[in-house]
């Protein structure tokens, strides 16, 4: 699929919170909200082809990472993707579902279909892929070439850390998208 | 051991002074930090992050197609920082590989597709295999080929690796010309 090169800042329906950081090399399609404190790092791919995305606040969204929403076979119309809030999204992983809770992570080239939705505090581990149209209870990990399963004790750890981080060094090189000022209602 | 040769059309790469080869479609994000020591090729599409912390790459490294090179985020007893990603001499980086090591040691093969882990630490001449995931904090042994998810010792390499992966990497530099 190839998407127009406009710079994601020509992109007149993206919503982005005041203190998020979003890279202008970042490929943003469409209807998209970006929450507060949210990261998206260059290379980046955010593509509302069948509705808008919502994304939450705190996420982390890697270079190569991509998040589609695109509807599951079948189904016509157009719907939103909710992501909720502390996700991280790691390198290449490829999230396609309609919904996302909190404290997720994706890590790297990780694949989610259209089918699934994810709840709270899920990884799904790298190289993985997700196919079922089923939506994965709370703290489910998946891993292995196998794609096993398993159920955690705890949340996956916080990634307050790096997001503080990467909000003192990236404004030094790289360009990002101006917030919007929202009117107040 | 033979590496694909491949040529490009004259004008998609950049020939820095020290003969390094850098394709005009890759991203070096924060290049002030990163550091190819020479003879080196970095594929169309490759992501080296510099920005992050500083990334410094040997000679005659071949670092092919779609590959993702990020230095490891490590959390210290006063806070945490990225942590610079070495990586030595003659090493073979397959494409799409996504590399968040801290350390790459010299003679390496890493193959197609592979996922290494934060914080790993690869030893000199050892081989990944491809499409296998090394967890975080993994150290690969030198002559030794891992494989599988996650990542275990799945087969040996001689002793001639050195010279094997000198040679290929040389030849692929010598062969990977502009049309």
């Amino acid at each position: 699929m190839a998407y127009s090169t406009r710079k994601a800042s020509e992109n007149v329906n993206i919503h982005v919170a005041a203190d998020s950081l979003v890279c202008e090399s970042a490929t943003i399609v469409g209807h998209v909200t970006i929450g507060s404190r949210t990261i998206v790092h260059p290379r980046a791919k955010i593509i509302a082809k069948d509705g808008p995305i919502i994304i939450g606040e705190g996420n982390l969204i890697e270079e190569k990472a991509s998040i589609i929403n695109k509807n599951p076979p079948g189904v016509d119309g157009s719907s939103p993707l909710i992501i909720g809030k502390q996700n991280v999204f790691e390198i290449g992983s490829e999230f396609e579902g309609k919904e996302m809770g909190d404290n997720n992570v994706i890590e790297a080239k990780a694949k989610v279909s259209p089918l699934t939705t994810i709840s709270n505090g899920c990884i799904i581990g790298a190289l993985c892929e997700v196919n079922n149209c089923e939506k994965l209870e709370n703290r489910t990990v998946i891993y292995g070439e196998s794609c096993t399963r398993r159920k955690m004790a705890e949340d996956p750890p916080s990634q307050q850390q790096q997001s503080d981080f990467l909000k003192k060094i990236l404004p030094n090189y790289h360009h990002f998208i101006k917030p919007k000022m929202k009117s107040s209602t | 051991m033979d590496l694909e040769f491949e040529s490009y059309g004259s004008g998609t790469y950049i020939e820095t002074a020290s003969g390094n080869k850098v394709s005009r479609q890759s991203v070096l994000c924060g290049s002030q930090n990163i550091i190819l020591n020479g003879k080196s090729v970095v594929q169309s599409n490759c992501i080296i992050r510099g920005d992050l912390a500083s990334v410094r790459i040997g000679r005659h490294c071949v670092i092919r197609k779609d590959s993702v090179i990020r230095p490891p985020f490590k959390k210290f007893a006063r806070g945490a920082a990225f942590f610079p990603c070495m990586i030595g001499d003659h090493v073979y980086i397959g494409e799409g590989s996504v590399v968040n090591a801290a350390q790459i040691g010299s003679y390496v093969h890493i193959g197609k597709n592979c996922v290494i882990g934060k914080r790993c630490s690869l030893k000199d001449c050892c081989q990944i295999a491809d499409n296998s995931v090394l967890p975080p904090d993994t150290v690969v042994p030198s002559f030794f080929v891992f494989g599988g998810t996650p990542a275990k010792p799945i087969g040996e390499l001689p002793e001639s690796t050195q010279y094997l992966m000198t040679d290929a990497t040389k030849q692929f530099y010598k062969r990977f010309q502009a049309n």
